[in-house]
């Protein structure tokens, strides 16, 4: 039965605060020229320029213990959690439940981080230095999971939680179907936590959720097609509850060229039609898609300007920003010519 | 002799002022509903750029313009529109 969802007064008003806020926070972000000048500096220049910028402190107290690419990666990760949390701490109420909904995808990325991590053998304090603490996760907990031996000792210590099913995917040799249980795990929490709420803040959350998944299967589609993956495969490994999910069910397995003639139409066929040809890498056209769901969560965030979507908008930009930097240290550091970095940032 | 006092014009007087104290109190209410969202999101915004604070004051001062409004409709109504004169 169809649920009449009807906006309450006053509502809006909750967001005032926290959409100001994020509206000035959104100021402080690396503006997309800052990337071009960026690759034309070493490491050193970079790291200077960071040190002008909110990644200030970070970098000054990691800096005893780190340098070059490595200080700015693990500075710029620890911004992101801090700059997450924040957004957690000032917020209230809805906005507050929204916000945290979302951010369980870096409860993900721990996991994940964690279970890679012990599965290669790394150390303890090397995959802490990966870690951001801005889900529901603390810090202290993934510091537990990490001081485990073993992937089963990870896996076990989520023993009676949502996690416990995806995590028991692992069969002792891949990661990669626990890693895919992982993602559609989150979004199904999410359809399911928001979903269940009737709000409109909720509503306009899936509706950028839902884009996201969508753009999240089509690079799966950009890969796996492209390799020439089974079609059964493929429909795996796409994750349910987009709003194409149906018409990027039936485009997998086909051939790359049919493929990319099936896209011709859709909204983010403006920002890949110069960059699909066959001879093109995936990473390029995964950064133009992550340009496109940027552009596209400010643009609705225009529609709606007291809601979670200008939040929303600064979320995925602030995370767009030190992926970009990070992208650009780690070219630079592998000694990448200025134009392959170029091709993988997004701007 | 209460009757007298009805044709007097006493009830519309005091009609007119709950006229007047009504354009003033809605007007007032109306801005504290405006101002409470411009208000909360000035203060967003100067909790991370605080030379904000001058711009943001002037943003939360437009309201109030509607209780000028109504205490001019008030004022009128009290003291410069006389019909039983």
């Amino acid at each position: 039965m169809p649920v009449l969802r009807l906006p309450k007064f006053g509502k809006p008003v909750k967001y005032a605060y926290i959409t100001g806020r994020v509206r000035a926070m959104k100021t402080k972000l690396i503006p997309h020229e800052m990337y071009q000048r960026m690759l034309g500096m070493d490491i050193p220049e970079i790291t200077r320029y960071l040190e002008e910028t909110q990644y200030k402190e970070e970098i000054d107290l990691m800096a005893k213990d780190h340098s070059g690419a490595e200080l700015v990666e693990y500075a710029t990760f620890a911004n992101l959690a801090k700059t997450y949390r924040k957004l957690l701490e000032v917020s209230i109420d809805e906005p507050q439940f929204l916000i945290l909904e979302y951010l369980r995808r870096w409860d993900i990325w721990n996991i994940k981080t964690i279970l890679r991590g012990k599965f290669y053998g790394a150390s303890e304090e090397e995959i802490m230095k990966y870690l951001v603490p801005a889900g529901e996760l603390d810090p202290e907990f993934l510091e537990g999971l990490a001081k485990k031996e073993r992937v089963e000792e990870v896996i076990s210590a989520f023993d009676g939680t949502d996690y416990y099913e995806a995590l028991a995917h692992y069969d002792g040799q891949m990661l990669s179907s626990v890693e895919n249980a992982l993602d559609k795990l989150y979004y199904f929490r999410m359809e399911r936590a928001v979903g269940g709420t009737l709000s409109v803040g909720g509503g306009l959350l899936l509706k950028y959720v839902r884009k996201e998944i969508d753009v999240k299967n089509l690079v799966t589609l950009f890969r796996m097609n492209k390799a020439g993956i089974e079609a059964s495969v493929i429909q795996d490994n796409l994750i349910p509850g987009g709003k194409l999910h149906e018409e990027l069910s039936r485009m997998a397995g086909q051939s790359y060229n049919e493929f990319v003639r099936g896209l011709e139409g859709y909204p983010f066929w403006s920002a890949i039609s110069d960059v699909v040809g066959e001879g093109g890498g995936v990473s390029r056209i995964e950064a133009r898609l992550r340009a496109y769901l940027v552009r596209y969560a400010w643009a609705i965030s225009n529609y709606h300007p007291l809601s979670i979507l200008p939040v929303l908008g600064y979320i995925v930009s602030k995370d767009t920003e030190v992926s970009n930097i990070r992208k650009i240290v780690r070219g630079k550091e592998a000694g990448l010519p200025a134009e392959v970095i170029e091709e993988q940032v997004v701007a | 002799m209460v009757v007298e006092t009805i044709t007097d014009g006493g009830v519309l007087y005091g009609l007119l002022a709950v006229g007047a104290g009504l354009a003033t109190g809605l007007a007032g209410i109306g801005a504290g509903v405006g101002e409470q969202g411009i208000g909360a999101a000035v203060v967003g915004v100067v909790a991370e750029e605080p030379g904000f604070l001058g711009k943001g004051l002037f943003l939360m001062l437009l309201p109030e313009t509607l209780i000028i409004f109504g205490l001019a409709v008030s004022l009128i109504l009290m003291f410069a529109w006389t019909p039983f004169a």
